[in-house]
């Protein structure tokens, strides 16, 4: 009989239900999407700061200025990095500068590295002309525009190099321009440095790109540290700082507005239920009239309140995973994976809300029928 | 006649308007609170990226190739160019002066210590640096203000445990590293030499930055100058300015620009316009903007404030549906009202109108109570996570109460057509 008369009345005010239905579905789904966009917001921002290029440095415990060979570390050390590489370590690059000297007997830095790695860290280097792809090609160089300024270079050019007796020739590949110190050196595969300065297998300091937040580029340092005994490894101040500072404003900052709109969404929503529930009141009087008891009159629309809010928030869960995926292709490029523990959150909320929405039909305890019937 | 109908509406039932104003109340607010806070966000965070530090670098136009190593110049003193000190005052006088946060100007002199410091360990320091810098200087500005600026604003990650040196005092602060090495601790003088001549200072404290000032002497930068005998001068300068992400626009050649598109990138603080308009202030200089910085930061930027704009307009969709609905069950259960005034000859317009007339002044009033709800909720929110309550933005009252008006029309349009269609007497029958 009740499940009978629930049936009923579903059907009976299809439409109104249908407009409460959709307030409902809107009101899950930014709430759901927001859940899942807050969840995955820091992930996908951690890696957007990386950007910033490296924030770690891994260097001799003392390290002396340029030129001193005591400052040096050896090649043993990169296979002992590499082998402790973490997962969160995006992109690591060793570098040997050597004071250089030209053909025209000026000083310049030369910078060796691993040019492969060095462009998955350094993504606002403007490049003209080519980038040295592979760690093997010897005979090819980037140069700074400060560098290539004073020296004329263009991409094709050639440039000779000196450093204690030692030469080498090397052909401009392309000109970056960085707004930095890079912009006045030139950069060449390690081996072309190490054999110019007659340091084989010799480094300077590695550079690397670590993800993630402050405490966990902390914790990778630490344990690099701990694996390369000797090895100064420290998080670079300038980068770490302010991305920790940024990463917890803009974090706040989404949580704050995701918790407002949540609120005043579950609010806007209670209005609509509480719109539904108060024109009841002309049913509730006839029920009445016909001998229903205020109780069961009552569960029948509570019931009828919560199976609109499961529905309207399951309905609203498949919005929201819909929604924060675009959000997420639309702003990071990448789509936020849905999370499945949001559903229950969602439905949990949207069932409260419908719930409280309905109360204001417990007023209608006090209704009299015979008024309400007549239209008063 | 028409206001007596509407007012007996509002008087007789008061009830049913004060949910649908209430959920127009909450859906303003939303609305209202998620705008002033997106349109407040880039200038915010603008400002909170400047613990990157400068984003700008100003060298002599004329200068030999600096050997940097990490940002410290190993340059002899005699080899270069030099910048005026004195000529730094204008910078606070161009187009975007008060986006310019601060700035430092840098001067380095390789020095050597000629006294073997106390401790087991003799100096074998092949080529330490002191940088001569401005911690916190008062610069005079030629419209007659001072300025102050320096490090402590344009290098906020270097911390000193111990006292800043004051400016134009013989005092310095030593690098962690370096401290370590030399066995200096605060309180002692170090001796040390540059040019053949003897120099001492008085330790102040020991300066952590994580970067190659580790391994230097950080000093005031008269101490610097006198010691590089280059007074008045410095070779490198950073400038820390608030700017606007770079866009297509932004990275076109000023030069190629029609005089109406120029003026538009002159009065846009882009960091190319900001770097031209020091340039126009400082003769022989270049200006160059530190792509590290300035492209980490706007490619953030634009994320973040893109993605505070999707947000903003997803919770505008919800409160949108959220008050439609509403409206639409306001207007649903009055059919036997429209029952009535139809079978009293009423047309469908004439329905209509008394109904919309209805939900535009219940959308203007919870527009209006929506909006101060919202300042309220965005100046909570920004003094929560910014520290700083956002601007009040006034024009955003009409868009709110349009906005208000609009969704309240279209909530009802459909229900009113459909009781338009309504035969009046099976309503009043209560059908």
């Amino acid at each position: 009989m009740f499940w009978r008369l629930l049936w009923q009345l579903l059907r009976a005010s299809r439409g109104r239900l249908a407009v409460a239905l959709v307030a409902v579905v809107a009101g899950a789904a930014v709430c759901s999407a927001l859940v899942n966009l807050h969840l995955d917001a820091e992930r996908k921002l951690t890696r957007e700061f990386r950007t910033l290029g490296a924030n770690v440095v891994v260097s001799p415990a003392r390290e002396v200025g340029p030129g001193s060979d005591a400052s040096l570390l050896d090649a043993a050390t990169l296979d002992k990095i590499a082998a402790a590489r973490a997962p969160e370590v995006v992109a690591a690059a060793p570098y040997l500068y050597v004071v250089a000297r030209t053909a025209d007997d000026r000083s310049l830095i030369l910078a060796g590295t691993w040019l492969d790695e060095v462009r998955r860290m350094s993504s606002w280097w403007a490049l003209q002309g080519d980038w040295i792809v592979s760690r093997d090609d010897l005979s090819r160089c980037l140069v700074g525009r400060a560098v290539a300024r004073q020296f004329n270079l263009v991409p094709g050019r050639e440039l000779l190099l000196r450093y204690a007796g030692r030469s080498v020739r090397l052909i401009v590949a392309g000109v970056v321009t960085v707004g930095g110190t890079e912009d006045n050196q030139v950069f060449v595969n390690l081996p072309v440095a190490q054999r110019l300065a007659g340091l084989d297998g010799r480094i300077g300091v590695v550079q690397m790109s670590v993800t993630g937040s402050a405490a966990q580029v902390e914790n990778v340092a630490r344990r690099l540290a701990s694996a390369l005994p000797g090895l100064d490894v420290r998080p670079i101040r300038q980068i770490a700082d302010a991305e920790g500072q940024l990463l917890s404003r803009i974090r706040v900052l989404i949580l704050a507005t995701v918790v407002l709109i949540l609120a005043l969404t579950a609010l806007c929503v209670l209005a609509t239920m509480a719109a539904l529930a108060i024109e009841r009141r002309r049913d509730v009087g006839l029920m009445k009239a016909l001998g229903g008891s205020m109780n069961r009159v009552v569960r029948l629309f509570l019931t009828e309140a919560a199976i609109l809010g499961v529905i309207g928030g399951a309905l609203g869960w498949v919005g929201g995973v819909f929604l924060s995926g675009w959000i997420g292709r639309s702003v990071f490029g990448s789509a936020i994976s849905a999370r499945a523990e949001v559903l229950p959150l969602t439905v949990a909320l949207m069932f409260g809300v419908a719930l409280a929405g309905a109360l204001p039909l417990r007023l209608l305890g006090q209704v009299r029928p015979a008024e309400i019937l007549r239209g008063e | 006649m028409f206001f007596r109908v509407v007012g007996e509406s509002f008087a007789r039932n008061p009830r049913r308007k004060l949910l649908m104003a209430a959920a127009l109340v909450l859906g303003m607010a939303v609305a209202t609170a998620t705008l002033t806070v997106v349109l407040d966000v880039g200038d915010r965070l603008a400002r909170e990226f400047r613990s990157l530090g400068a984003n700008l670098l100003v060298t002599p136009q004329s200068d030999t190739l600096p050997l940097e190593i990490g940002g410290v110049d190993y340059r002899p003193v005699d080899e270069g160019a030099y910048l005026p000190e004195s000529e730094l005052g204008k910078l606070r006088t161009i187009f975007w002066r008060l986006n310019i946060v601060g700035f430092s100007p840098f001067l380095e002199v390789p020095v050597e210590f000629p006294v073997p410091q106390s401790g087991t360990r003799p100096a074998t320091v092949s080529r330490p640096t002191l940088i001569g810098t401005w911690f916190e200087h008062n610069v005079p500005v030629p419209d007659g203000t001072t300025f102050t600026t320096g490090v402590r604003i344009t290098h906020p990650w270097w911390r000193v445990s111990g006292r800043w040196p004051a400016d134009g005092a013989r005092e310095c602060v030593v690098g962690v590293a370096l401290a370590q090495r030399l066995g200096v601790k605060l309180g002692d003088t170090l001796a040390l030499r540059a040019r053949g001549a003897d120099f001492s200072l008085q330790v102040n404290g020991v300066l952590s930055t994580g970067g190659p000032e580790d391994e230097a002497v950080v000093a005031p930068l008269g101490v610097a100058q006198s010691l590089a005998g280059r007074p008045g001068q410095f070779r490198r300068l950073l400038v820390s300015s608030l700017t606007k992400p770079e866009d297509e626009f932004a990275r076109r050649d000023p030069a190629a620009m029609t005089p109406v598109e120029y003026d538009r990138w002159y009065c846009t603080p882009y960091i190319s316009s900001i770097a031209y308009q020091i340039r126009e202030v400082l003769p022989g200089v270049e200006a160059r903007a530190i792509r590290r910085v300035a492209e980490s930061e706007g490619h953030i930027l634009t994320r973040v404030s893109g993605l505070m704009w999707l947000v903003t307009l997803a919770a505008l969709l919800a409160a949108t549906l959220a008050v439609g609905a509403a409206s639409a069950t306001t207007v649903l259960e009055r059919s036997s009202e429209v029952g009535l005034m139809k079978a009293l000859g009423a047309s469908g317009w004439t329905i209509s109108f008394f109904f919309m007339a209805e939900q535009i002044l219940i959308a203007i009033v919870g527009g209006v109570i929506g909006f101060g709800l919202g300042v309220l909720l965005a100046r909570f929110l920004g003094q929560s996570v910014f520290g700083v309550p956002p601007a009040l933005r006034l024009i955003l009252l009409p868009v709110i109460l349009v906005m208000a008006a609009l969704v309240a029309l279209l909530g009802s349009l459909l229900p009113l057509r459909r009781a338009a269609r309504l035969q009046p007497a099976p309503i009043l029958r209560g059908e």
